[in-house]
């Protein structure tokens, strides 16, 4: 056994700084924070960084339709001749859209949720909790086509109905968390300070949720794409001529496989947002040594 | 020592690799155990002696750890060199250990006779024998008798949860009996429980030690622990054994300057260095009275909780203390103390009886400012009742801000109250986490006297801490009582520590004050068998401070406590 290198003088980290060392020791998490930068970088500038910003809308030019995947066109054409790349790049500006609509509204809306049940308990949490129970049990693929039938489909009732469906989940995080954190003194200490229940609530309980809900959230945003990217695939998402990928998908399926890149192209840039928030994920749930 | 040696340690150095930095936590450390011979290793917690432990019986992972240097021979073997399956084969027949806790020891859901056929299988296989099931079953319930647990038929069909907290230690030392092994290490025995019980339980540990011919290493934090089962002693200090001597040398002329520190700093029962405080109040008025006080609490069970239980747990309570009093509340787990300190804070209702704060009745006053800056409580585990979400001075400003106090003011007041409790100013702006056991519990004391109230409920507060870092936070509470005039409801199991730091104490038993007095009185002639059975059972340091101990027959300690021997309770 080699003599180690000896610190006597220890440094103690921070908790922050354990948790930076973690993550920046687990290659998965650093891909995953590279792929959500470059997706979120590519949906902010898609204006200036795709070749042809025009064929964001509806642009034809038939004379370059079903064009193969070349240094002109990356990606290739569809079938109206819009280039495949910078549709993509404006398809993960609709994505992210989404996912910022649809948790900006879920999360905090679940979050208030499980808090006040979880520290209320008695007939509150039997309420909430119930009828978290009861939202859980539909089926949420069929409960969105019904809802964005009903509704009539475009961008704003597809988040309308993934909304309604995702706050449980977050509900039921919080819930949990915050009936482990009701056996420790803190809370109690409080109540003997006087603090109020909104103190308690979001300035006690909600900082030891936040973690959680970071991880949660970065887990969330693939499966919303992916949700999102079905109702479109499916017609009652997205309506051309807004780029969707999940439009791009079903629209290219009719080509495949002559033209195969007007359905892969796409289908391969969801897959890509979709690893890299769950990766960042899972980074962030092992950083932050969370249980979900 | 004249033994032949069973277990050799020399100049083992260990370290951990983490977070990119390397920390040596063993630094030659050097012990010896012989054979038939107890040995006890004393530090506080961060010393190394788990380590130490983990290392002999191989449990240690490494990596992170890492062995420097040294070696650890058993019988003339050396242990770090064997093999996987070499080692194994020790396990239990060479060298045996009893953890600390009793409860987490075991697997929850399979009964205790089914955990200790499987040690027993284990071993056979690994030595090659076989032998039926009605066999082991024999050889485990006799093991069990040696552990003076004679209903061993039926102890093997019962759950863990089913046993009390004497039973399952009592098992689990019986557990490390069933392959005989020569070695038996025991990591703080009875830690974990009742003061009686841990008693009982280091008797039982004694006894096997004479009859089987075992050689003990004993660890444990507890100075009259070691004064009871040691022949010889080491103490250890950040990873280093700091002096080693026979048990009399230690304890009768400690040579190291910390050893010397941690004998100073255990509270005397009995002798001459006892300390007896006094309350020179002539208040009439009582600060706080409790006139009969008794707490049902409701259990239900059946499918649809239909069945109805009561469970009382404070039974016609009345206690009067007055301005200036450190009343100290004893008693063991379950006996309704922290029950019967809730109650006085109002934060649970008493289901007869009145509790009045300074002349007031509390169930008109509970939840008002005016109730709040009247009594406050420090809790027992500043690690649970500080947030670890939130700055220091973010915790101590929560009281402040809820009583009116002006925002501009809370910032001062903060700082202020920190140098009360001797911490520094910076650390107003740390996270508890990068407090020590120590300091976080100066924290929490500052937050309860942040808003000035006259009495403090202080519910075990040093019973987390080690015994150097209780003895200053124990001069802390005393200095601050002094200069604020402050009344102390003290509520502790530690009845060495209350016979210092109070100068009235109850003895409560199942939910009634059994015993009620001056300190000097309560200990010097205590009248009620429980008390005499708690003081009795209590680990000193002192020959002297034993033979003073109050005697308790067996009759009489039968009659107030539980066995921990039967099955119930």
């Amino acid at each position: 056994m080699s003599a180690p290198e000896m610190i006597d003088a220890q440094r103690v980290l921070t908790s922050r700084q354990m948790a930076i060392y973690r993550f920046t020791r687990n290659p998965a998490a650093l891909v995953g924070a590279v792929i959500v930068v470059s997706v979120v970088i590519a949906a902010i500038f898609a204006p200036l960084l795709a070749p042809s910003p025009e064929s964001a809308g509806s642009f034809v030019d038939f004379r370059n339709r079903h064009a193969a995947p070349s240094w002109e066109h990356w990606m290739g054409t569809d079938n109206v001749g819009r280039d495949v790349f910078s549709r993509v790049l404006y398809g993960f500006r609709v994505s992210l859209g989404l996912v910022v609509g649809v948790l900006g509204v879920a999360v905090p809306f679940g979050v208030i949720l499980g808090l006040v049940a979880g520290y209320f308990g008695g007939w509150t949490e039997t309420i909430i909790m119930r009828f978290t129970d009861i939202m859980l049990a539909l089926p949420p693929l069929a409960m969105a086509l019904a809802i964005t039938a009903v509704l009539s489909p475009n961008l704003v009732n597809a988040m309308i109905a993934i909304t309604l469906l995702w706050w449980t989940w977050h509900t039921r995080l919080i819930y949990r968390i915050v009936k482990a954190q009701m056996n420790e003194d803190y809370v109690e200490a409080a109540q003997v300070a006087g603090a109020s229940h909104f103190h308690i609530l979001f300035r006690e309980l909600l900082p030891n949720c936040i973690s959680a809900i970071a991880v949660k959230i970065s887990l969330d945003a693939g499966f919303v794409i992916l949700f999102g990217a079905s109702l479109s695939f499916l017609g009652l998402g997205i309506q051309p001529p807004t780029p969707d990928l999940g439009t791009m998908v079903a629209t290219g399926a009719e080509y495949m496989p002559e033209m195969w890149w007007q359905a892969v192209m796409p289908g391969l840039a969801i897959l890509y947002a979709i690893l890299g928030f769950n990766l960042l994920g899972d980074g962030l749930r092992d950083m932050l040594d969370v249980e979900l | 020592m004249t033994n032949r040696p069973i277990l050799e340690i020399e100049n083992l150095s260990i370290g951990f690799r983490a977070y990119g930095q390397y920390r040596r936590v063993l630094r030659d450390v050097s012990i010896t155990v012989g054979e038939g011979e107890r040995v006890s290793l004393i530090g506080q917690s961060g010393s190394g002696k788990t380590v130490t432990m983990r290392t002999i019986i191989g449990t240690l992972p490494m990596p992170p750890g890492v062995v420097e240097t040294g070696s650890i021979r058993y019988d003339g073997r050396s242990l770090l060199e064997l093999s996987k399956i070499e080692r194994n084969k020790l396990k239990g027949t060479g060298i045996s250990i009893v953890l600390q806790d009793p409860m987490l020891s075991f697997n929850p859901v399979l009964t205790i006779g089914r955990q200790m056929d499987d040690i027993v299988r284990y071993a056979d296989s690994r030595l090659g024998q076989n032998r039926s099931a009605a066999q082991r079953r024999d050889h485990i319930v006799q093991t069990l008798a040696k552990v003076q647990l004679s209903e061993g038929a039926r102890i093997l069909d019962s759950y863990p949860i089913m046993l009390s907290g004497g039973m399952r230690q009592r098992v689990l030392i019986g557990m490390a009996l069933l392959n005989r092994p020569r070695l038996l290490i025991a990591d703080e025995p009875g830690t974990a429980l009742d003061v009686t019980t841990q008693d009982e339980i280091l008797a039982l540990l004694n006894t096997l030690v004479a009859e089987e011919g075992l050689s003990l290493l004993l660890i444990t934090h507890n100075l009259g622990v070691v004064r009871e089962m040691a022949d010889r002693v080491y103490v250890m200090d950040k990873g280093r054994i700091v002096e080693e001597g026979t048990r009399d040398a230690i304890f009768t002329a400690p040579q190291n300057a910390y050893t010397k520190r941690l004998m100073a700093a255990v509270p005397p029962l009995y002798g001459p260095d006892v300390v007896t405080i006094e309350n020179h109040h002539t208040d009439p008025n009582p600060a706080i009275s409790i006139d009969s006080v008794s707490k049902d609490f409701v259990g239900r069970s059946g499918l649809f909780h239909q069945h109805r239980t009561l469970h009382r747990a404070v039974d016609k309570v009345s206690i009067d203390v007055m301005p200036g009093d450190i009343f100290g509340l004893a008693g063991e787990s379950g006996s309704g103390k922290t029950t019967l300190a809730k109650m006085t804070l109002g934060l649970i209702d008493p289901t007869e009886g009145t509790i009045r704060v300074e002349g007031q009745d509390i169930s008109q006053i509970a939840g008002t400012a005016d109730f709040r800056k009247m009594i406050q409580i420090v809790y027992q585990n500043p690690g649970s009742s500080l947030n670890p979400r939130r700055t220091i001075t973010d915790q101590i400003a929560v009281p402040l801000k809820f009583t009116g106090h002006e925002t501009s003011r809370i910032k001062t007041r903060v700082g202020e109250l920190l140098e009360m409790v001797d911490l520094p100013a910076d650390m107003a702006n740390m996270y508890p986490h990068e407090l020590s056991g120590g300091q976080k519990q100066r924290v929490a004391i500052a937050r309860a006297l942040s808003v000035n109230p006259r009495i403090l409920v202080l519910d075990e507060p040093t019973s987390a801490l080690d015994v150097l870092v209780q003895s200053t936070v124990i001069d802390l509470l005393h200095r601050l009582r002094e200069e604020f005039d402050l009344t102390y409801l003290f509520i502790s199991h530690d009845l060495s520590l209350m016979r210092n730091f109070c100068n009235r104490v109850g003895v409560m038993l199942r939910g009634q004050i059994v015993e009620e007095g001056p300190v000097a009185e309560v200990f010097g002639k205590p009248s009620h068998a429980y008390t005499r059975a708690l003081l009795s059972a209590i680990p000193v340091t002192t020959d002297e401070a034993d033979a003073m101990k109050p005697i308790v027959t067996k009759e009489e300690r039968a009659a107030v406590l539980n066995p921990s021997t039967a099955i119930g309770g």
